[in-house]
């Protein structure tokens, strides 16, 4: 990425676009869980990227940037929901989860994430997924890193119960094993 | 007495270890694919239609209210419209 401070539209945005925009799109459905709304809310994080742009500094990839507004877009978002349910019931039109429960629930991985809050899943997800350092997770998350570890070590106390108890759970044990053998 | 551990950590047979959820989270999220794809014309649309930030927005509402209330005032006390009205006196006290 260039060492320029802000992002040129024309091309580097865009190019940034296309890079990042898948993996910046399975972050936020690890949070929100909802392929359609991970999808808006991917488009608004560049949207929103797009109008910071001149606030971007380079001093960390823009990749992790990126994930720094998509997910907190997705906690946000999920926050809204959340207090949506409060609403009378004419203003508010709970989404229909049934597509949501027949497609995307198949995998084990989704089962699992459902079963924590989304601090958590954003957590799980950036780190196991994304790579990113408990320092960088802390940073994106806004919480100290002590935080991050913990939630972490939570998450996946849980995501190994649940997929432990999972009927479609099957143990690879080959490939592990014999990479752990190899060290 | 031989020590025995109430709370295993590394679970049974069937508990994937912590390796095993770093890779299926890693093989699962990759086989994630979006449905429309990447829209770079969408995001533009977005940002055309994008209207006034919020602070402008509370700002002038917040402003619009105020103006109100003091034309509100002015106009009841200049026309002695309900309790802006000069209030009468009653002469004869009981």
């Amino acid at each position: 990425m260039s060492e320029t401070k802000e992002l040129d539209p024309s091309t580097q945005f865009r190019q940034l676009y296309d890079q990042e925009y898948r993996s910046v799109y399975r972050s936020i459905r690890a949070v929100v869980l909802d392929s359609a709304a991970a999808e808006d809310l991917t488009q608004e994080t560049f949207v929103r990227a797009y109008r910071a742009r001149d606030r971007y500094t380079p001093t960390a990839p823009p990749g992790a940037w990126l994930r720094r507004i998509g997910i907190n877009l997705a906690i946000s978002y999920l926050r809204r929901q959340k207090l949506a349910r409060f609403l009378p019931a004419r203003l508010y039109v709970a989404p229909d989860r049934r597509d949501y429960d027949r497609a995307e629930a198949r995998d084990v991985v989704t089962k699992a994430l459902t079963g924590l809050s989304p601090k958590l899943r954003a957590a799980v997800i950036l780190h196991y997924y994304d790579g990113l350092t408990r320092e960088e997770i802390a940073s994106v998350l806004g919480v100290p890193a002590g935080t991050v570890a913990s939630r972490i070590a939570k998450a996946v106390a849980i995501m190994r119960k649940a997929i432990g108890n999972d009927q479609d759970w099957e143990p690879k044990r080959s490939s592990s094993e014999g990479a752990l053998r190899g060290r | 007495m031989p020590y025995v551990e109430d709370r295993p950590t590394q679970g049974g047979i069937g508990t994937p270890s912590e390796e095993d959820i770093s890779r299926i989270i890693r093989d699962t999220v990759e086989s994630w694919k979006p449905q429309r794809g990447p829209d770079w014309t969408d995001v533009m649309t977005r940002l055309a239609s994008t209207g006034p930030p919020a602070w402008l927005l509370y700002t002038a509402a917040s402003a619009a209210l105020v103006l109100i209330l003091i034309t509100a005032f002015l106009v009841g006390s200049a026309l002695h419209i309900g309790a802006l009205a000069p209030q009468e006196i009653r002469s004869h006290l009981p």
